[in-house]
């Protein structure tokens, strides 16, 4: 929890400092602070929006994925950002799936669907990556694991996020801007 | 690790009568369905057409506590996942159902109707609106725990096991004792997963020796991965398994199986790791009839372990068959094999030429492994030819191939090699009858076995207890220069071994080899000079060869040392009676006459006593 508490800080000191076009939003954290998704400390390279819902069993099956992913960019100045559009799960029910599943990141509630609306986001699990200028350099699944809903690989043959995020730091182009996520549908949470 | 049963729990109460109530109001749910989905016009609701569909479709496995990862039976429950369910039951991933069309008719067979797919199309585009409260029919009660009433017995792992929280498909065996020092009649098993959002399916043999245990305390984890022992079989013809959503109806009166004292449940579970680390518990209900079977089924099995994919070939085939030599009515069918597996195929040809499907499944799910019970039995005259045909896509492209790139691929059970397999449980008329269909089909599927045991050998060429196996099955298909090859194997591995050395000397003498015979049997006794049976046995060989007074004092040897072994005293016999002994001959045979010999042996003896009481050498 206090990793949490301190990335809200140091995000809340470093207002007016960031590299990126404010996006006019401010969402909650599990630690009931509102922030600007876009906010970063200095040093920042990319934003990683993650997309999941609690009992979305797909999106929790990414959990080890993301952490692994968090580990290897999380020191190379990627931030990443978990966002629940699902207005049902409660601050209380983030923090207890934050904590079974060990993410790592900082948790950001999006029960009105407007960072879902900037980052045209349709499923869970849906990774949207953005560069310091405030451009959308990807968005779509973490890897190509899952085919459809039904049809799984044994493991994955391409990973998108992890190349782009790759691409990015070596300051080459991303190969694909949008791949098509397989998941939970995020338009069904605001009905 | 060898698991404890961790409760034993008395005879079970009136719960029983509760599953037949079940599925008389699944039966009227369902028909209900139906009937309102012609009525729907218009904008569909949730209360008025969904639900109705949801309760009796989906509710059995998405209910709060169900096997399904969350439950639908709520509107806010469904209203969150209307796209998903519009999508899933289009590409009919749900409800799970993989059987074709044209098969069956299955118990549980309840794919929805075009129309009900179309109507939650229509209700998840038209923003999947809630509708009148009052349109909203009775919610299913579903209650947690034993679905067949309180089981007489329930055995579960002694200790939990631990999921990993990413990674592929687990398959994993735990080995669990039955708590009972008496026979008894089994009429059901119920699998409760104890994680449901893990655990796949369960598939459970029974095994009355040691070798699944010793495969488990090999581990030192809870459970083992690797072969099944070939001593864990489905017990009595019968398939204990469990798919979510699918529990086997208890067996009728005169159909139960025999349970030993000393058995182990051998229980495969397949795990899909859910993203946090997960612990797995599962429990097994026994349900106990009074009586012994009247019936008893067969299990026929197709398939190949000749299996050998190169690598990139999309369209490997296998293909099997077996000519049924007397009438049959078949059960049940289960299909088996892993990941590369695409289609699968099962045919009956009548007499006549009439072909009857008995499965067919367009695209194979190894995560769906249903058992496939008729609703009628499928009657089959004798003369009926059962054929198998299944095939394999071992390319890139096929997103379920387990290994990229591709490499070639054998026989095997663990999930990365592959099987094809097709389990057929069938009954016949009479017990002769059914000695005559496993007298005809046990040869062709220990040849089977016997060609995958070389295989996984190849791999894994040091161990004693596939070699000892695989001896065993050329033994009983006598084939005793093979049994003997494994054996002699076995011996090199552990040449301290008494008993190894017994068993290569025993099937070296089966084969003929009486001299090589006699020198194992002759080391046997060397590292244990008290070893009653190979004493036996070299004094029978020795007595073959005319050198009767030293096969006497062998023979009498094995008879001290165990004064109860019915094949020692015969052989006494027969030394007695080559030395002109009649008398004594006469007394050995009445001692092991008063052994309780079984009622063939004890024929044989009868014959050989008038012999010697003749006075004349026995026609061998």
């Amino acid at each position: 929890m206090l990793r949490y508490v301190s990335a809200a800080l140091v995000a809340g000191a470093l207002v007016g400092t960031t590299a990126y076009s404010a996006s006019g939003i401010r969402l909650q954290t599990v630690d009931g602070v509102l922030i600007d998704p876009f906010q970063t400390p200095s040093g920042t390279k990319a934003v990683v929006l993650t997309f999941v819902s609690v009992d979305c069993p797909i999106s929790n099956r990414y959990a080890p994925e993301l952490r692994r992913l968090y580990d290897r960019f999380a020191s190379q100045g990627v931030l990443f950002r978990l966002i629940y559009p699902n207005p049902a799960e409660s601050i209380d029910t983030i923090r207890r799936h934050l904590k079974e599943y060990g993410y790592r990141g900082q948790a950001l509630r999006d029960p009105r669907h407007e960072l879902v609306k900037i980052a045209n986001a349709t499923v869970t699990p849906e990774a949207a990556v953005y560069a310091t200028s405030g451009q959308l350099v990807y968005r779509g699944r973490i890897d190509d694991r899952y085919v459809n809903p039904g049809l799984q690989r044994a493991q994955p043959t391409r990973r998108d996020l992890e190349d782009a995020l790759s691409a990015m730091l070596a300051g080459k182009p991303v190969s694909h801007a949008t791949v098509p996520a397989v998941g939970c549908f995020i338009s069904d949470f605001l009905r | 690790m060898t698991f404890e049963t961790s409760r034993y729990i008395g005879t079970g109460g009136p719960g029983r009568t509760r599953p037949a109530l079940q599925v008389i109001s699944w039966v009227v749910l369902t028909i209900a369905a139906s009937a309102r989905v012609t009525s729907a016009q218009g904008v569909p609701t949730f209360n008025k057409d969904v639900a109705p569909i949801v309760f009796a479709r989906c509710g059995t496995c998405h209910h709060p506590g169900g096997p399904a990862p969350f439950s639908l039976l709520t509107y806010g429950e469904s209203r969150q996942r209307a796209t998903l369910m519009a999508q899933v039951t289009k590409s009919r991933f749900m409800p799970p159902w993989k059987a074709s069309p044209g098969s069956g008719p299955f118990v549980g067979q309840n794919p929805l109707t075009a129309d009900e797919i179309e109507l939650i199309q229509r209700w998840s585009t038209s923003g999947a609106p809630e509708g009148d409260s009052h349109d909203l029919p009775r919610v299913p009660q579903f209650h947690e725990g034993w679905q067949l009433g309180t089981p007489d017995l329930i055995v579960t792992p002694s200790r939990p096991f631990t999921l990993q929280a990413g990674g592929t498909d687990v398959f994993r065996i735990f080995v669990i004792p039955v708590p009972t020092s008496t026979v008894r009649f089994v009429r059901g098993l119920e699998f409760l997963p104890g994680n449901p959002k893990v655990v796949h399916h369960a598939n459970i043999r029974l095994d009355r020796t040691v070798a699944s245990r010793r495969y488990d305390d090999a581990d030192p984890a809870p459970g083992y991965e690797g072969l099944i022992a070939h001593s864990a079989t489905y017990p009595d013809g019968h398939f204990l398994g469990w798919t979510p959503g699918q529990i086997a109806p208890l067996l009728p009166k005169g159909m139960a199986w025999r349970l030993d004292p000393g058995t182990d449940l051998v229980v495969e579970i397949h795990m899909q790791p859910s993203g946090k680390t997960e612990t797995v518990a599962p429990s097994i209900g026994i349900y106990l009839g009074s009586d012994p079977p009247e019936r008893t089924p067969v299990m026929l099995r197709l398939g190949r372990q000749t299996i050998d994919i190169a690598p990139g070939d999309a369209s490997y085939t296998i293909t099997d068959s077996f000519v049924l030599p007397v009438d049959v009515e078949v059960q049940a069918v289960q299909p088996h094999a892993h990941q590369r597996a695409r289609t699968i195929s099962g045919v009956a040809t009548l007499p006549d030429g009439t072909t009857k499907t008995l499965i067919e499944i367009g695209e194979w799910d190894f995560r769906w492994q249903h058992v496939y019970r008729y609703v009628a039995p499928l009657r089959l005259p004798k003369d009926t030819t059962l054929a198998m045909r299944y095939a394999f896509d071992n390319s890139a492209t096929n997103p379920r191939n387990p290994v990229l790139p591709p490499r070639r691929v054998f026989w095997g059970q663990r999930s990365a090699d592959e099987m094809g397999d097709l389990w057929i449980q069938v009954l016949t008329r009479d017990s002769s009858d059914r000695r005559t269909l496993v007298d005809r089909f046990r040869p062709k599927v220990l040849a089977e076995d016997a060609i995958g045991y070389e295989r996984v050998i190849q791999s894994d060429p040091n161990s004693i207890a596939l070699h000892d196996d695989v001896a065993q099955i050329y033994l009983e298909l006598g084939r005793a220069d093979e049994a003997a090859t494994h054996f002699a194997t076995s011996a090199k591995l552990k040449p301290d071994s008494a008993a190894a050395h017994f068993n290569l000397g025993t099937s070296l003498a089966v084969s003929g080899r009486v001299d090589e015979a006699m020198s194992e049997l002759r080391l046997a006794l060397k590292i244990q000079p008290d070893y009653a049976r190979a004493r036996n046995n070299l004094g029978g060989l020795l007595l073959q060869r005319g050198r009767a007074n030293e096969a006497l004092d062998h023979i009498r040897e094995a008879v001290r040392l165990e004064p109860a072994n019915i094949e020692a005293r015969t052989n006494l016999a027969a030394a007695h009676a080559v030395l002109g002994q009649f008398n004594l001959a006469v007394e050995a045979i009445e001692t092991a006459l008063r052994l309780n010999p079984t009622e063939s042996v004890a024929g044989l003896l009868r014959l050989r006593r008038e012999a010697y009481k003749q006075g004349v050498l026995p026609a061998r």
